[in-house]
């Protein structure tokens, strides 16, 4: 931790807060009122069919704007997350991301057409719906179910804690720019630092506190400690309690935050279901292509173009910003490379200490990104619930357009960040906020536009949270309530307790984040790439081998399943060596042979899912047949 | 046995394994230039085209362009318009609540 501290004293003075005003709040406001109409506009729809068809699947009516824009772009933290990575290491990033080149293709080409007719012959409206008709078994229904549930309430409780942040973002003054899902509960930022000046603090102890600016505690214990080792007896009796208490991140702005959030997401999706998320979904999606692409041009226009941009950034940082495996600030920064004249300097030498983006990560990345989107539920959902084969032709042609659109240009429009602004200690997850101010100052109507640009993570968290809300609904009415409990419910119970679920999960999210829990983060890391790893080889085993069998595909889900989380717990746990290599995280995976866990997962889910099938006795041909024949005449 | 398969399995299996070519293509050609031209250099050599770093150019920039015209083709060639299965109304479909 201490190793931090020189880089973050020197430019401690240099991050000042520009101002947001109310741009921000406003933006904000719209969105919630969109929202809260396309809910209004998806509950028409919705009743043109049956319920459970209508609410959780849209009729299977999905066109090619809303399949193409909502089913493989990653959820917001993703994308939050994005700009900060490459503004932290520079070009290697676009090598990150190369996978989504072919994500267009890969996720609508291999399993849609199928999946789409699979889910039409087995009346499913869930994907554990699917692996329950297709195999003829509840209990693999069950297990997939279990497994969704657990995957997605995790992913979710995280997204309400950023939805919360975000609002308090918004809020004028707040002194936050943007949302950085690692947020510790006890952050001393330097706006809540000047208030406790303007409070009476002494400038000597203002001094002392400088270097903790953007630094996370887990406890108040930590941050104690960490404040005796700084200042003298005296000095901590006297303002160490205003000190914690201005450290404090979940104070009532953001409980504020977190209750106009809930309710916004849960009421919407409550009158809309399936089709409100999917469209508020395609709203904010189009929204933040226009975003970046205004601030594509007004980046590039202040850098002198993308040719000054690289250059002044590798100026600013160092070599490894232009070449792989990445930069290490921590390394290689202004400071650490006293005399680099004498010999040419190479992006890497045996004693980089930290790798971005080693050849292994390279390749991992080309499979994750690609895989997982194929294999995560929500998009397997998405297909399923796709109108025709045209409307997955058309968006192939449209998704590949939009990512080419969105994540090249990003790329580029942190590159010029790091041109523009040279160090953001602490916090790098504001770039693209800061630039979005710097790009529109001299704007008329500019802090409207800085405002809009700044609100589109919260709709990316609000469309994220609706769909999973959605998901998980169907899942404890459908998979859940209609299988198990009550098969023989009439529509209008099945409409109450899929209200009923709504509101319950809300619930829990809210009660999970008043005060949210630090382990909990672990598993947000691990469900996202585990849900992929689980169901990525049984869905493809589902569509394409007859041969497969129910114990083949249970093999597959839990051999995935429990791949990626041992891994994950050996590197949470810190059972393993420390690896040098890919993010910087609180939370890591071990990288067994330098591999993402995902190849892993999904290796084993394999060998588990192809061994166990052939090993088994041959599924029932009538079964078969049903699923993979032509249709014979009714 | 098989001769009775649906036109869509057939098709879709095709079509699958095509989507896999590419997408091992694109990550064989795409990390091995990155890896060529853009690991363990001096950074007197840097090269810039049009302002991107070559191996960001060569390795991500100009493949990323070619598979949105190889997506445009894929869509236009392959994806064959087949029925997903008409046995469900396309309206009021009772069906989604029995199971």
């Amino acid at each position: 931790m201490t190793n931090h501290l020189p880089a973050l004293l020197a430019a401690a003075d240099t991050s000042k807060m520009p101002s947001v005003g109310y741009g921000a709040l406003i933006a904000l406001v719209v969105f919630i009122l969109a929202s809260l109409w396309i809910g209004a506009l998806a509950n028409r729809r919705t009743r043109e069919g049956s319920f459970m068809t209508g609410f959780f699947l849209g009729n299977r009516g999905l066109g090619a704007w809303a399949l193409a824009l909502t089913a493989t772009v990653q959820s917001g933290g993703t994308f939050m997350g994005f700009p900060s990575l490459v503004y932290t290491h520079g070009w290697i990033v676009a090598l990150w991301i190369g996978g989504y080149i072919v994500v267009p293709i890969t996720g609508f080409g291999i399993l849609g057409k199928r999946l789409a007719q699979l889910s039409r012959r087995t009346e499913a409206i869930t994907v554990p719906d699917l692996f329950r008709s297709r195999f003829g078994s509840p209990a693999l229904g069950l297990v997939a179910s279990l497994f969704i549930l657990l995957y997605l309430s995790f992913m979710m409780f995280a997204q309400f804690k950023a939805g919360a942040i975000v609002m308090k973002t918004a809020w004028p003054g707040s002194g936050v720019l943007s949302v950085n899902e690692d947020q510790k509960p006890f952050t001393l930022t330097a706006q809540s630092l000047s208030t406790l000046k303007d409070d009476g603090l002494s400038d000597v102890v203002a001094d002392k506190l400088t270097p903790l600016i953007g630094h996370g505690f887990s406890t108040e214990r930590e941050l104690t400690a960490q404040l005796k080792s700084l200042l003298t007896a005296d000095e901590l009796t006297e303002s160490k309690d205003r000190i914690v208490k201005q450290s404090k991140q979940w104070d009532r702005l953001y409980l504020y935050g977190l209750a106009i959030f809930s309710l916004t997401v849960v009421a919407y999706t409550l009158m809309g279901g399936f089709l409100a998320a999917v469209w508020t979904d395609m709203f904010q999606s189009v929204l933040m292509f226009f975003g970046v692409m205004v601030l594509l041009f007004a980046s590039l226009h202040q850098a002198g173009g993308l040719e000054n941009a690289t250059r002044t950034a590798l100026k600013n940082t160092g070599p490894g910003y232009v070449y792989g495996p990445g930069y290490d600030d921590k390394f290689e920064g202004p400071k650490a490379a006293p005399n680099a004249t004498t010999a040419p300097r190479m992006a890497y030498d045996a004693a980089v200490p930290r790798e971005f983006l080693p050849l292994s990560l390279a390749l991992s990345f080309f499979c994750v990104w690609v895989w997982s989107g194929v294999g995560s539920p929500a998009s397997l959902v998405r297909l399923m619930a796709s109108q025709n084969t045209e409307v997955i032709r058309r968006s192939i042609y449209l998704l590949s357009v939009y990512n080419l659109g969105i994540y090249l240009p990003l790329i580029v429009i942190c590159i010029c960040g790091r041109a523009l602004i040279p160090e953001l200690p602490g916090q790098t997850d504001e770039i693209i906020p800061r630039m979005a101010l710097l790009a529109t100052k001299d704007w008329p109507g500019g802090s409207l536009i800085a405002g809009m640009i700044l609100a589109a993570p919260f709709g990316a968290v609000m469309s994220t949270v609706s769909s999973y809300l959605v998901v998980l609904s169907s899942g404890l009415v459908r998979d859940i309530y209609q299988r198990f409990i009550r098969p023989q419910a009439t529509p209008g119970e099945l409409r109450k307790a899929a209200y009923l679920s709504m509101i319950f999960v809300g619930a829990v999210a809210v009660a999970v984040n008043i005060s949210p829990v630090a382990y909990l983060q672990a598993f947000i890391v691990f469900s996202a790439t585990g849900s992929a790893a689980t169901f990525l080889i049984p869905s493809i085993m589902a569509c394409y081998w007859r041969r497969a069998t129910v114990a083949g595909a249970l093999a597959g889900m839990t051999g995935g399943a429990s791949t990626v989380l041992s891994l994950y717990l050996l590197g949470i746990l810190e059972k393993t060596p420390e690896q040098r290599i890919g993010q910087l995280t609180s939370f890591r995976p071990y990288y067994l042979c330098d591999f993402d866990p995902f190849l892993w997962g999904v290796l084993v889910s394999g060998l588990c899912g192809i061994l166990v099938s052939l090993l088994t006795s041959p599924p029932d041909k009538a079964l078969l047949s049903k699923m993979f024949d032509k249709e014979t005449a009714k | 046995m098989t001769d009775n398969t649906d036109p869509v399995v057939r098709t879709g299996r095709r079509e699958a394994l095509i989507v896999v070519g590419i997408w091992l293509t694109a990550a064989v050609w795409s990390v091995t230039t990155s890896y060529r031209l853009g690991y363990n250099r001096p950074v007197e050599e840097l090269k810039l085209i049009w302002g991107f770093p070559e191996w960001t150019f060569w390795g991500v920039a100009v493949p990323w362009v070619v598979c949105v015209v190889i997506s445009w083709i894929f869509g236009a060639l392959f994806v064959h318009d087949s029925h997903l299965g008409e046995e469900l109304p396309e309206e009021a479909d009772e069906l989604g609540l029995g199971g």
